[in-house]
């Protein structure tokens, strides 16, 4: 049998072939390159990522897992940038928003592209957003709640305003989640007023830095560079990028030490990111992110809504323990719903900490007995929030309360959250980013609008929190909306509506070669317009 | 003739037993407590979002009439739309089919190539030294966890001795294949150099499908080989002085298999619908990783769709046991 060394170098042969191809076609569109582009080898990337690409589709997925087919390959009016998260123009030059809060009209730039060499235009955002609305998917949800169908409309070729229903503070922060769609070419392809549901799961319609080439829904996706997109490239760049889905951790972490991936995603286990550290072709990029991990507490039922008994809880919690023992201090103690870096976080306000005896002072003001264990939910699969729920169980029992440990998958849970009823007493998981404004955490957490959803398993009900929250919407002042939010997150604290645990660390396994990768919370990192490989 | 009616026979029990099968999947995939749909909807969807999208994709409907239209689509050869790839189930099926059927099918080769020589052998040696080595092996062959397995093989031989490759099917991302199965392509390409590419990748995952699947078949064949050795046709073969290779080899062999064949068939069954650890720690793009996802999402049409394809191959397969025992020992069928 032939050993690898050698099928590498038949690869390296015809690559090699491949290379001089491409280098010499790109050699005159590039734009902005101060190295001619036949200089250099023809560059690959290879990501192994922990979930599928199942569909390509950028209207039907609003995941991490997904994203960096909504970042490479299609682009939108604003973007998510660096971190902390900043909403930075994209295919917009500018936006003015009308005084009553109601009318966003964008100035698109000139000459953007389409893969297919069509110009980006203000009918293909019209379009893509209708089409977010219609397909009902991903991101869809948040956009019902601010517009409806025929919101959006094409002033000129190259000016699109959209006309909220009510006045919503964080329209603009999800605006870059409008992933333009080449409109002429995405209706050509739908099927049965199907708005090219199957048609672009598989194909791509985008103006994004990268093109899909080849999608396997079994493996993943491999894009090439887009020479002539509008943001231009900087000396060096990757021409090739394959995201593919490996879902077993170590086979990502031994792939990744082998060479057979330049770049790993996932959270990994404190050894495992050793292991990599300590490897010469390995580096761990290190950034603080926004992704709260925290235990909802259902409020509804007694005994939970007795603020007593939820201080109860949260005194009996080990974050010290968890965080620096378990966690191998990989993550940072976050003590509110908010995550630490965003702006609209009370910095007076310190959380609970581990306290036995307070906890057990707590139970004891209680109203109703805890004469029935205490139900502790976490993710199956999902090892952190297990042992989360194991901790917190062990704190309990010392605080004299019973609880049972119980594991839902995510779909199950989520069809229990619906109900208070079948909701768990606490939950434990995480809260992402989905856009970088304090209303993805404080606010879709104890809005009452929002309770039995994913966000708020709590079914936080508190009329004075939803009318500091709906001032905060109606604002377009940022330190105006920031005094709300801290007045809403001193109030839920007090209140314990929930148990707030870390604010996660973002650790980027990549090859040592690789460079030039900017964190962003939105993203994790796998916009990949920028990386190079250092020669 | 009797061969052709017991295919017939077993062929027209295939239609009740998958409408059976179907529905009982169809029930219990709908009634235990999870919501594609509210997943569909995403994390921030209100309960009348993802009430409007329920009924969009016409899973407000009564279960009876659901299951009544399913039946119905199915007799046209439709498999139904995945809820989350929004592609026909029979698309996402058939692009990974092509991976299982060949790893099984090696795998399978790998365990009864070795398995029933080794059971022979491990018979005809019985309480040597030979037999008991064998014994150990085939019990930890039964015992051993796959995933653990794969991980040592994954470690000494791609890690530590960079003879195989790591995981997925080929160097690379796969070019378009002819007919999805990468050493039926190379060979027909006669590009042997990626036909040797793909037989590395093979290795690892069919050797670590195979290792139990070759414990079973070393038992049952060592026990069959046993009870026939015990045989008078064996006593009167060795008075007539018939050379013991051709005692044991043609005569003895042959009668041992029958309940070798029965295991065969049912290994080939199981691990062609469960595949799923090895797929996952191999990152083999096969179906059992796929009917993993689907279960996790509850994609309603994705499951029935990996329980049509599941019963049709439980199916298939006891038939051509069915077959086998006839040819083997043809005084059941009477043929």
């Amino acid at each position: 049998m032939r050993d690898r060394h050698n099928d590498i170098l038949d690869l390296s042969r015809r690559d090699l072939m491949a290379y001089a191809g491409a280098a010499a076609l790109t050699a005159g569109t590039a734009l902005g390159s101060a190295t001619p582009a036949s200089a250099q080898a023809k560059t690959r990337f290879v990501f192994a990522n922990e979930s599928d690409y199942d569909t390509v589709d950028p209207h039907a997925a609003f995941d991490v897992g997904r994203v960096a087919i909504r970042l490479n390959i299609y682009d939108g009016l604003m973007r998510w940038q660096k971190n902390p998260a900043v909403l930075e123009p994209w295919v917009a030059e500018s936006h003015t928003i009308s005084p009553d809060g109601l009318v966003y009209t964008f100035k698109m730039r000139k000459g953007v592209k389409f893969h297919d060499g069509t110009e980006v235009k203000a009918q293909d955002v019209v379009y893509s957003l209708e089409r977010i609305l219609a397909v009902g998917k991903g991101a869809a949800s948040l956009f019902k709640s601010m517009v409806a169908p025929g919101a959006a409309k094409a002033i000129d070729d190259y000016t699109v305003e959209f006309k909220l229903a009510k006045p919503s503070a964080i329209f603009l922060s999800i605006v870059p989640e409008i992933h333009i769609v080449n409109s002429a070419l995405v209706k050509k392809n739908e099927k049965g007023g199907d708005h090219a549901e199957a048609w672009l799961s598989k194909n791509s319609a985008g103006s994004g830095a990268y093109k899909i080439t080849q999608f396997d829904p079994a493996i993943g996706f491999v894009a090439e560079r887009w020479p002539s997109h509008f943001k231009g490239w900087g000396p060096k760049w990757i021409d090739e990028i394959e995201f593919r889905a490996v879902k077993d951790t170590n086979t990502r972490v031994l792939g990744l030490i082998r060479g057979d991936f330049n770049g790993i995603g996932g959270y990994l286990q404190t050894d495992q990111l050793n292991r990599i550290k300590a490897n010469p072709a390995t580096q761990v990029l290190e950034a603080e992110s926004m992704r709260v991990m925290m235990a909802q507490i259902n409020t509804t039922r007694a005994p939970f809504n007795d603020v007593h008994v939820r201080r109860g809880i949260n005194y009996a919690f080990d974050y010290d323990g968890f965080n620096k023992e378990i966690l191998g201090g990989l993550v940072e103690r976050n003590p509110t719903p908010l995550p630490n870096t965003i702006w609209g976080v009370p910095k007076d306000v310190k959380g609970y900490s581990f306290d036995i005896e307070k906890a057990k002072a707590e139970f004891a003001q209680a109203k109703v007995k805890l004469d029935k264990p205490i139900e502790l939910a976490y993710l199956t699969g999902f090892q952190q929030s297990e042992q989360a729920a194991q901790l917190l169980q062990n704190g309990l029992t010392k605080a004299g309360v019973q609880s049972k440990v119980v594991g839902y998958p995510w779909p199950t849970i989520v069809e229990r959250f619906k109900d208070p009823a079948t909701t768990p007493d606490v939950s434990i998981y995480w809260i992402s980013t989905y856009y970088a404004d304090p209303h993805n955490w404080v606010g879709e957490m104890f809005s009452s609008s929002t309770a039995g959803t994913f966000k708020n398993a709590s079914h936080y009900k508190n009329p004075k929190v939803d009318e500091l929250l709906e001032k905060a919407l109606r604002s377009t002042v940022q330190a105006e909306r920031a005094k709300l939010y801290e007045e809403v997150t001193r109030i839920v604290v007090d209140e314990a509506a929930g148990l707030w645990i870390y604010n996660t660390k973002w650790y980027g396994p990549y090859s040592s070669k690789l460079k030039g990768i900017v964190f962003c919370p939105i993203g994790s990192a796998q916009e990949m317009r920028t990386a190079y490989y250092e020669s | 003739m009797r061969i052709l009616a017991l295919i017939l026979q077993r062929i027209a029990w295939l239609v009740p037993t998958l409408a059976g099968l179907v529905a009982v999947v169809f029930f219990i995939s709908r009634v235990i407590p999870a919501d594609p749909v509210a997943k569909l909807a995403g994390e921030t969807a209100s309960r009348a979002q993802i009430e409007l999208l329920r009924e969009k994709l016409g899973l407000d409907r009564p279960l009876l009439v659901q299951l009544v239209d399913y039946y119905r689509q199915l007799l046209s050869g439709d498999l139904g739309t995945s809820l989350f790839t929004t592609r026909p189930v029979w698309d996402d099926l058939y692009a990974r089919l092509p991976a299982t059927i060949e790893l099984t099918i090696v795998a399978m080769m790998i365990a009864v190539v070795i398995g029933i020589p080794l059971g022979v052998v491990s018979a005809l040696y019985r309480n040597t030294i030979i037999d008991h080595v064998l014994r150990i092996i085939t019990v930890a062959g039964l015992a051993v966890a796959s995933f653990w397995l794969a991980l040592v093989l994954q470690l000494y031989f791609a890690m530590d001795l960079g003879w195989l490759p790591l995981q997925a099917r080929i160097t690379g991302f796969p070019p378009p294949s002819i007919t999805g199965f990468y050493i039926v392509d190379t060979l027909v390409e006669g590009n042997f150099t990626r036909f040797r590419n793909v037989v590395a990748h093979l290795t690892l995952p069919a050797f670590t499908l195979a290792f139990p699947a070759l414990a079973t078949v070393v038992r049952f064949t060592r026990a069959g080989v046993l009870e026939t050795l015990q045989k008078n046709f064996v006593v009167y073969q060795r008075a007539m002085g018939i050379p013991s290779g051709l005692i044991v080899w043609k005569y003895v062999l042959r009668n041992s298999l029958i309940s070798t064949v029965t295991q065969i068939g049912l290994l080939f069954g199981i691990l062609l619908a469960g595949t799923v650890v090895i797929e996952t720690v191999f990152q083999w793009p096969g179906i059992g990783a796929y009917a993993f996802e689907a279960i996790l999402q509850s994609d309603y049409a994705a499951v029935m769709g990996f329980t049509v394809y599941a019963g049709v191959v439980f199916g298939i397969v006891n038939l051509v046991v069915d077959i086998g025992h006839a040819i083997l020992d043809p005084r059941g069928t009477g043929a």
